[in-house]
């Protein structure tokens, strides 16, 4: 992992009791992880009184700092030796060491989860509905009787959040082919997961 | 049900009786044949030459006899309805038999050119799919993320456009599942009365 020197300064002014004190180091600590994974999560996450009596520039830099690191973390997919490795780098005690990477485990889940659901994809399906009717005439075509379906895919887009559908058409026979096909494909998943 | 023919559609078919059968049964065939692919006007003055007449009258008279061809397809007229209909135009009865075997033997193509006439919404053509496992992104490593992506081809009025997708083995499942309910329907008795009595 590259973690710039800005980062660094963050840590080592972090790990200083007297810029942070206990009750601080935790509030910050806390306020990174939430305005990363917390949705609602607004500006003020920093405005607690506790850290009223911290240079906001100060702040800002370590929350910066934490923020990037977890994210990095994360990323890489650290373990607890190689965070508190770093940590050790930034005069962490033992303890403030501790505290990181026990909040940074109860914290990992979400955060693998947040970081695995940013990128492209194609447009994904989330849903099916259908509807089966039963064609009796057209304008130009008396006495059809036959049966057809409509089926509809609600589709997903990651870039524009947009939720297109998509509908077609299809007889029995071709409903049959696509079930047939759809089933080979969870198959041959099947198979994959027992290899 | 009776078809029922116009005074000017009548005029047109007059013409039929004034030609030889085998005349008759060739302009059955370029009648289908206009169907299929489109009308050919030069078609029609080849035959006016031939027959000595304009080939206005030609024309009026493969028309009339496409139109008798459409509408009888399209109503699906048994053959006795059939008959009756053409009965009123006088004709021989060699030549209503000769119209009768034109119905006959042409009205399941006319009936599926017919039915692409209909509104249509794209319809299912092919699906092919290919399962994938994403190892990493830009913004998380070592990852284990299977999916599968499939490409829809559907058609729409001639056309052939594709899609493609990519779904979960979740949700993979799942419409499989909602698919084959689908398709249990038609099997119910509910659906089944329904084809039975509506006929």
């Amino acid at each position: 992992m590259e973690l710039s020197e800005s980062v660094q300064k963050g840590f080592q002014m972090l790990a200083d009791p007297g810029s942070f004190d206990s009750n601080a180091f935790t509030l910050l600590l806390r306020a990174a992880f939430q305005s990363l994974l917390d949705a609602q999560a607004d500006e003020a996450v920093l405005d607690h009184p506790d850290l009223k009596h911290i240079d906001p520039v100060v702040l800002k830099h370590c929350h910066a700092a934490a923020a990037t690191y977890i994210l990095e973390a994360g990323k890489h997919r650290a373990d607890k030796s190689t965070l508190s490795t770093y940590l050790e780098d930034c005069k962490f005690d033992r303890e403030r060491i501790e505290q990181f990477c026990t909040e940074y485990q109860n914290n990992k889940n979400s955060l693998e989860t947040l970081l695995g659901s940013i990128g492209r994809s194609l447009p994904h399906i989330t849903d099916v509905s259908w509807r089966l009717e039963y064609q009796i005439k057209t304008n130009q075509l008396h006495k059809m009787y036959r049966p057809a379906y409509l089926v509809t895919l609600n589709v997903q887009n990651t870039d524009s959040q947009s939720y297109p559908e998509i509908s077609f058409s299809c007889s029995m026979e071709q409903l049959q082919d696509l079930v047939g096909k759809l089933k080979d494909a969870s198959k041959s998943l099947e198979r994959a997961t027992q290899l | 049900m009776l078809l029922e023919l116009s005074e000017e559609h009548k005029e047109h078919l007059a013409f039929l009786p004034q030609v030889d059968s085998a005349v008759v049964a060739e302009f059955g065939r370029i009648a289908v044949e206009f169907l299929r692919r489109g009308a050919n006007p030069k078609i029609y003055e080849g035959a006016a030459r031939k027959l000595n007449v304009s080939s206005d009258t030609v024309q009026h008279g493969v028309e009339g006899l496409t139109y008798l061809l459409t509408e009888s397809s399209k109503l699906m007229i048994s053959e006795l309805d059939f008959q009756d209909s053409v009965f009123v135009l006088g004709f021989s009865e060699e030549l209503n038999k000769l119209l009768l075997q034109l119905y006959l033997d042409n009205r399941k193509e006319i009936r599926t050119i017919l039915s692409e006439l209909a509104p249509s919404l794209p319809s299912y053509h092919n699906l092919e799919w290919r399962l994938d496992v994403q190892l990493a992104s830009r913004s998380l490593r070592q990852q284990i993320k299977p999916a599968v992506t499939i490409k829809l081809h559907l058609s729409q009025n001639g056309d052939h456009n594709t899609k493609v997708l990519q779904t979960d083995p979740a949700t993979l499942l799942h419409l499989v599942q909602q698919l084959e309910q689908a398709l249990e329907e038609m099997k119910t008795n509910h659906c089944r009365r329904v084809v039975r009595n509506i006929k």
